[in-house]
């Protein structure tokens, strides 16, 4: 299985080449692409010097966009399947391979998740993960132990999905709309690290809204969405 | 009936919002298309302001006490369409700009490993 793994980075010039060539001793087998999403540091710098598989977006699109972006890359390129990494090194490259062998079992998705053993601590950082997790119960029937987990993985049929369509920004609730449509998910225990450098892009009032935002588009705008089949708008791709 | 001073107030400000359209136009600062609506919008609010009896007849119509409630009404009403086709518009623009930029950086990507 060709994995890709992504890694959109937003000003992250102290973090990146540890994360980097973690990632490379780790798992020397998969490829990586870095998206850097506009930084204004020296991140392309950084990535032309040291020869990073990078992609350059022209401008800021945040972490939807950029993922997106490669997203569209694997896409191009025929990846078997493609994982979210955090550039800040918050998750760690030796719970890739066991999430590649959840797709491999034939799963669409696979989370890398804090509480699937691990309790979720009952706390107020955790109340949007414990609301998220509600509605998603909710609308969907499964369980999502760590719906806000960022470290997630994609097989083909998912990726030509993120790439082509509006409104997949790889977010609970898109996680929530494709599970409604039959995809089918996983989720393995995984540690994460502290954020090594950099400051989180949650503040509490993003925080807030982030939650509220998810809320409302699991339980209520989801059920209006039109089912658009990957599978069928996916063919010629590429060949433009 | 409407009071005098806000009829005038009406009149100055709708000629003014329509003034600062056409000005935008010349200095090529709006696209026409998107000045259309401020200028027919701002025709109405004088049509309303130089005839009074519109909004005490509509206002009659829709069991409205006061014809200037009539005239708010009118004109928050006509602003929430807008803005809701204006979200609608920017929401598309967002996503052919996230488009347009993920397309250069992808190709740019391509011409580099092509040469190297």
């Amino acid at each position: 299985m060709r994995v890709l793994v992504v890694i959109p980075a937003y000003n992250e010039e102290e973090s990146l080449p540890a994360v980097i060539q973690n990632l490379q001793m780790v798992c020397p087998e998969y490829d990586y692409v870095v998206v850097n999403d506009g930084s204004k540091d020296s991140t392309a710098v950084l990535c032309a010097q040291n020869g990073y598989n990078v992609i350059n977006l022209p401008i800021n699109l945040g972490l939807a966009g950029a993922f997106q972006a490669g997203i569209r890359y694997a896409q191009n390129h025929g990846y078997d399947a493609a994982i979210q990494f955090d550039a800040d090194g918050q998750h760690l490259p030796q719970y890739i391979k066991p999430l590649v062998q959840k797709l491999a079992e034939g799963n669409d998705i696979a989370i890398g998740s804090r509480f699937v053993t691990v309790k979720k601590p009952k706390s107020l950082r955790m109340l949007g993960s414990y609301i998220i997790s509600f509605a998603m119960r909710f609308t969907t029937g499964k369980k999502i132990c760590d719906p806000t987990s960022g470290m997630r993985i994609f097989n083909r049929r998912m990726i030509n999905e993120f790439a082509d369509n509006l409104n997949y920004a790889p977010e609970p609730d898109t996680i929530s709309y494709l599970l409604r449509n039959g995809a089918t998910i996983a989720e393995i225990q995984v540690e994460m690290a502290e954020r090594t450098a950099g400051a989180s892009y949650f503040t509490m009032v993003r925080s807030m809204r982030y939650m509220a935002e998810m809320t409302i588009s699991i339980l209520l705008i989801q059920w209006f969405r039109k089912r658009e089949l990957a599978d069928k708008s996916h063919k010629n791709k590429g060949e433009k | 009936m409407l009071g005098t001073v806000l009829r005038i107030a009406l009149i100055v400000s709708s000629l003014l919002t329509a003034g600062f359209m056409l000005r935008h136009i010349r200095s090529a600062k709006v696209q026409i298309k998107d000045s259309v609506f401020w200028i027919i919008f701002s025709f109405f609010i004088l049509l309303l302001s130089l005839f009074p009896n519109i909004a005490g007849w509509a206002s009659n119509l829709l069991g409205i006490a006061s014809p200037i409630n009539f005239v708010f009404l009118f004109i928050i009403f006509v602003l929430l369409v807008h803005q809701f086709y204006a979200s609608v518009r920017i929401s598309q623009m967002e996503t052919k700009m996230k488009l347009l930029a993920q397309q250069i950086a992808l190709d740019e990507k391509d011409r580099q490993d092509k040469e190297s």
